[in-house]
């Protein structure tokens, strides 16, 4: 070992030991990934608000429930969770409501339902990756951890063979292995963050929907009458 | 029926701010982290000799070799008096010169200060003994007198390189009436470090005393005395800002 190379970060990533840099390489792509679920989750769950605050305001204006429902059937492709819940639900209601035999608690039964499967796909859609995110967060510490207690072990082995033990000729080898501790905590952090953040707005979102299916159910009950 | 999902939104966008945030971090990396093993500065460095102290400590004389000194010889016997002359004044009556009465000295064998040979030697060698110790002595107190010299002149070397040290790194205040002596208690550590700085007799310069004591802390590490007997662990200087 070369006790008197640079440390640049260039140098202590190259001159690493092979488990080291595969830990590394693996973290560089896990952390990748969790930034790019990052900034889409993060679009998807700005436009799913936007597009939910946009509904609820055209559909508590009292328009006509035919004309909103046209609306989300035509733009099928651009429109947001709720308007889909929506349609879902005005689509079963409208079906049923047509046959003779069917009591009205039916009719709202059977639309709630179709609802309700639409939600658990919505949020499916909006939770998907979280986990990712989640385990990113938790995990890319340890393996970061593991990078550096393997190449402080390689430092150290380094030294036996070394017969005047000085500081300078374990650091460089410290410090290559700190590196994949740095680079796990960069991905673990944003991920853990981004993670917070997102289910909990997606929590919130979750309950818009569930409250506007409530109401919406009670809207169709009285469509019946 | 499963409905068709939208497309997800901003897919590249994702992807472009993903390796935006990437680079940026490796940039950061690259340019911020350069552990690079930097020679130490250029340091600075006070020569002081101090006056190498010569020991002239007087070497006892070596003890006189017990050699046997040569007998002295008995003095020859003096010559005999000769039969005085005719004396100048004769007196007439008296014509008869008394060459009897003149009775020359008996030639004596042994000499008429009659030293025992072995006692002189032992007188002597008791003498440059004497002698001897008498010079250990004085050679002794000079040495002694010379160690607190030197390290009454180790201390002034000492005090005048934390002086010329602290003088480097002084800030004086403008307006200093006079030539105000103030005295700082100053710890440090073995190394120099200056651990605290504490003012015990102001200067009546109230700037002045802090930039004193600026100063001290500047110069941590305080130099090291040559003699590291001289080293204490609380300093007492006396300082003043100009030189005499």
């Amino acid at each position: 070992m070369n006790v008197t190379q640079d440390l640049s970060i260039l140098h202590l990533i190259l001159e690493a030991s092979a488990v080291v840099q595969a830990v590394m390489a693996l973290l560089v792509v896990v952390s990748i990934m969790s930034w790019y679920y990052i900034f889409m989750k993060w679009f998807a769950v700005r436009q799913a608000r936007e597009k939910t605050e946009g509904f609820e305001r055209d559909f508590w204006s009292g328009g006509d429930l035919n004309v909103l429902f046209q609306g989300a059937a035509a733009d099928r492709h651009h429109s947001g969770s709720m308007e889909r819940i929506f349609a879902s639900g005005f689509r079963e209601f409208t079906k049923l409501r047509g046959q003779k035999n069917l009591d009205s608690k039916d009719v709202v039964d059977g639309s709630r339902r179709a609802m309700r499967a639409t939600y658990q796909r919505e949020m499916d859609a909006l939770e998907a990756h979280l986990a990712f995110l989640a385990s990113v967060g938790s995990v890319s510490p340890y393996v970061g951890l593991f990078g550096t207690v393997w190449g402080i072990m390689h430092a150290f082995r380094g030294l036996a063979n070394v017969g005047q033990a000085t500081l300078a000729s374990v650091a460089p080898g410290i410090a290559e292995a700190l590196v994949a501790t740095a680079i796990g905590l960069f991905a673990a952090i944003p991920a853990v963050l981004a993670y917070n953040r997102f289910s909990h707005e997606i929590d919130r979102l979750a309950t818009r929907y569930e409250s506007f299916m409530e109401e919406f159910s009670n809207i169709l009950q009285r469509q019946m009458r | 029926m499963i409905p068709e999902r939208p497309v997800e939104p901003g897919r590249k966008k994702a992807l472009t701010f993903t390796l935006l945030v990437h680079l940026a971090l490796a940039g950061v990396l690259f340019l911020g982290v350069q552990w690079k093993r930097s020679e130490p500065d250029a340091m600075q460095v006070e020569l002081w000799s101090p006056v190498p102290v010569k020991p002239t400590r007087v070497e006892p004389p070596p003890p006189p070799p017990p050699q046997v000194k040569p007998e002295p010889k008995p003095e020859p016997p003096p010559p005999p008096i000769e039969v005085p002359k005719k004396p100048e004044i004769v007196v007439k009556e008296e014509k008869k010169p008394e060459p009897k009465k003149v009775e020359p000295p008996k030639p004596d064998p042994k000499p008429a200060p009659k030293v025992d040979p072995f006692k002189e030697m032992l007188e002597r060698e008791n003498r440059e003994r004497q002698v001897a110790t008498e010079q250990n002595r004085l050679a002794a107190l000079a040495e002694k007198e010379q160690q607190a010299a030197a390290a009454r002149r180790g201390l002034e070397s000492y005090a005048a390189k934390i002086r010329g040290k602290v003088r480097g790194n002084i800030v004086l205040p403008p307006s200093i009436a006079g030539n105000p002596e103030a005295v700082f208690d100053v710890t440090q550590l073995p190394t120099g470090e200056v651990l605290a700085v504490r003012l015990k007799r102001s200067s009546g310069n109230a700037a002045l005393d802090a930039a004193i004591e600026r100063a001290l802390l500047k110069s941590s590490p305080l130099p090291k005395p040559d003699d590291p007997s001289l080293f204490q662990r609380v300093l007492e200087i006396r300082y003043r800002p100009f030189e005499e």
